[in-house]
């Protein structure tokens, strides 16, 4: 028999109510974690145990939700740390990342908020412009409101702050920053994060299944496109590039 | 034979089930029926599964008529229930007549009422519920002409006997008060709140009007955090209480963005929820501390209470020949006979 030198993955299992639990990767690398994390939950969607309604992977922590007249908390903790002893040996199989490309109108009206963050970065606009499309984003994971993809930000010298004032409704397609974040909203909802420009594209489709085209793990560029080219985007869906 | 009910007079209406719980993975909101106990007894009540499409009302008259004959149950806050211009119990199967209006008035101490109807409806859904999504504009818009589908007709169940009360049923219906006591877990970033977190258990908090379904807003003593680094985003379940701002605490239901980057505080319990749909702008809340075992033999509890419901309606109806063709059913004889 060969001894195995690989630690377990060391996990904080915190109750969030009586119907859900958070289980928090703690590698100490925060690459690790979030593959932990979404592997985690990638292992549970698999499983499909009665009881328990899915799974809601983030940065280092997934959000465990079920049902307390089926299962228990404990049972579902139980089952969690089940799942991470079976991922500890078997290893974590990453899919390919699909590449996505997301034509994007700069400033102005598109992204009312461009000019406060390059004044607050210290860096003009065009330079903000270059660090955002220089990037390849990974998706970290969809958040809320309805499937935004959620990146690490560009390369920005400071954290970007939120707007003091969130605005009551940001448009569909904004791009936007905040602390060292990065998103695309895909649906209109308020928002407190900086908007720098807005995509042509229709990110998110109700009549579809799934309804947004990437999941966690897809990688994402941005490119500018001139304001007059707004509209020869019309109708289309944002997709993988083949 | 399926047939419509034609909304006259929508008022704050939606047709909803009991939630997207596939919808949080996919970064969307559960939402669903926001007093889950009332809208399953509804359900229950006119002889449908618990997830059926049902109608959910907030605050506002509401009229409707039926093309056919059908049965409904209403239940959820006090209200007035006529059918065809009579008196209509709530908690209770209501026969309504091919032309009959139905008519919800004067939605009192609670917010929501439900009204399910036998066969329940043909509707869209997404993810697998019919829930409205106003994020992703998913949900019908019920308006005034609007015809909503039925997919039975039931006909009218008579009391011959002087007009007693048709049906006994022995619901335990919940308490609706302008002063309701919820129960909360401890969050699991309750010490960023070092001491502060107990004003949440000594403070009366004041339901703001700018409360919906994703969250209630609560004014009065706010615990603070502690700590000024900033959060990263996490999964929050429905009911985390949390503290965005200098003026209120919010209280996140079911229609909650699925991600949020605030420290959670504490968690509602799953029974408690039930009791904040129902709160109206003005009422007085207070907080308690409860376990998560607790909670959940509360939750069991009430669960049980509704199974409980479900055997006895399917006894009546069964007896009644609703949900079934018209026959008569022989009783087996008892053991022993």
């Amino acid at each position: 028999m060969t001894a195995t030198t690989t630690m377990p993955t060391a996990l904080d299992i915190y109750e969030s109510g009586d119907a859900a639990l958070r289980v928090v990767a703690q590698s100490g690398d925060a690459e690790a974690n979030w593959a932990t994390v979404h592997s985690l939950a990638g292992w549970l969607a698999a499983a499909d145990v009665e009881g328990i309604h899915g799974a809601v992977p983030t940065y280092d922590s997934v959000l465990v939700e079920f049902d307390p007249y089926l299962l228990s908390a404990r049972q579902v903790r139980a089952f969690v740390l089940l799942g991470m002893r079976q991922l500890d040996y078997t290893g974590t199989a990453m899919r390919e990342p699909r590449l996505f490309e997301v034509p994007v109108v700069y400033g102005g009206d598109y992204g009312p908020d461009l000019d406060r963050v390059a004044g607050h970065q210290g860096l003009d606009v065009e330079d903000v412009i270059a660090r955002h499309t220089a990037k390849t984003y990974v998706i970290r994971c969809l958040g809320a409101p309805a499937g935004s993809p959620m990146m690490d930000g560009p390369d920005f010298p400071v954290p970007v702050p939120r707007l003091k004032d969130p605005r009551l409704s940001v448009p569909a397609g904004a791009v936007s920053v905040a602390g060292r974040q990065a998103v695309i909203a895909p649906a209109v909802a308020p928002g407190g994060w900086c908007v720098i420009g807005q995509t042509p594209l229709t990110v998110l489709d109700a009549a579809r299944e799934p309804l947004v085209p990437y999941v966690p793990g897809d990688e994402l560029r941005f490119y500018r496109i001139p304001a007059e080219d707004f509209g020869n985007f019309a109708g289309q869906f944002l997709e993988a590039r083949p | 034979m399926t047939g419509s009910l034609i909304i006259l007079q929508p008022g704050h209406s939606v047709v909803t089930d009991l939630g997207r719980t596939r919808g949080p993975a996919y970064g969307l909101p559960v939402n669903g029926a926001l007093d889950q106990y009332s809208a399953k007894a509804a359900n229950i009540l006119a002889g449908n599964e618990d997830n059926d499409p049902l109608l959910e009302l907030t605050a506002l008259d509401f009229r409707m008529r039926a093309t056919t004959d059908v049965l409904i149950a209403v239940a959820g806050a006090p209200l007035d229930l006529t059918v065809g211009g009579r008196r209509c119990p709530e908690w209770e199967p209501v026969s309504v007549r091919a032309g009959e209006v139905v008519a919800v008035r004067g939605i009192r101490t609670g917010l929501r009422a439900y009204i399910a109807v036998h066969g329940s409806f043909t509707v869209p859904s997404l993810l697998g519920s019919c829930a409205p999504d106003t994020v992703v504009g998913f949900g019908l818009k019920l308006v005034e002409g609007f015809r909503l589908e039925t997919r039975k007709t039931t006909a009218p169940v008579i009391q011959p006997y002087f007009g007693l009360p048709l049906f006994r049923l022995g619901l335990t219906r919940p308490v609706f008060t302008a002063d309701p006591v919820i129960d909360v877990t401890e969050g699991p970033d309750v010490a960023e709140f070092g001491d502060t977190a107990d004003l949440l258990f000594t403070t009366k908090y004041t339901v703001s009007p700018r409360s919906n379904h994703i969250g209630l807003r609560l004014g009065g003593a706010l615990p603070e955090r502690q700590l000024t680094a900033e959060v990263l985003s996490r999964g929050v379940p429905v009911g985390a209480i949390e503290v965005p701002s200098r003026e209120e605490l919010l209280v996140l239901h079911r229609g909650r963005g699925v991600t949020a980057g605030y420290p959670v505080l504490a968690v509602v319990t799953s029974h408690s929820l039930d009791i904040l749909a129902q709160a109206r702008p003005g009422h007085t809340i207070t907080f308690r501390k409860t376990t998560v075992a607790e909670a959940t033999a509360m939750h069991r509890a009430s669960c049980l209470e509704l199974g409980r419901l479900r055997n006895t309606i399917k006894t009546v109806f069964g007896l009644l020949g609703i949900g079934a063709g018209q026959r008569w059913y022989e009783l087996s004889p008892a053991s022993g006979a």
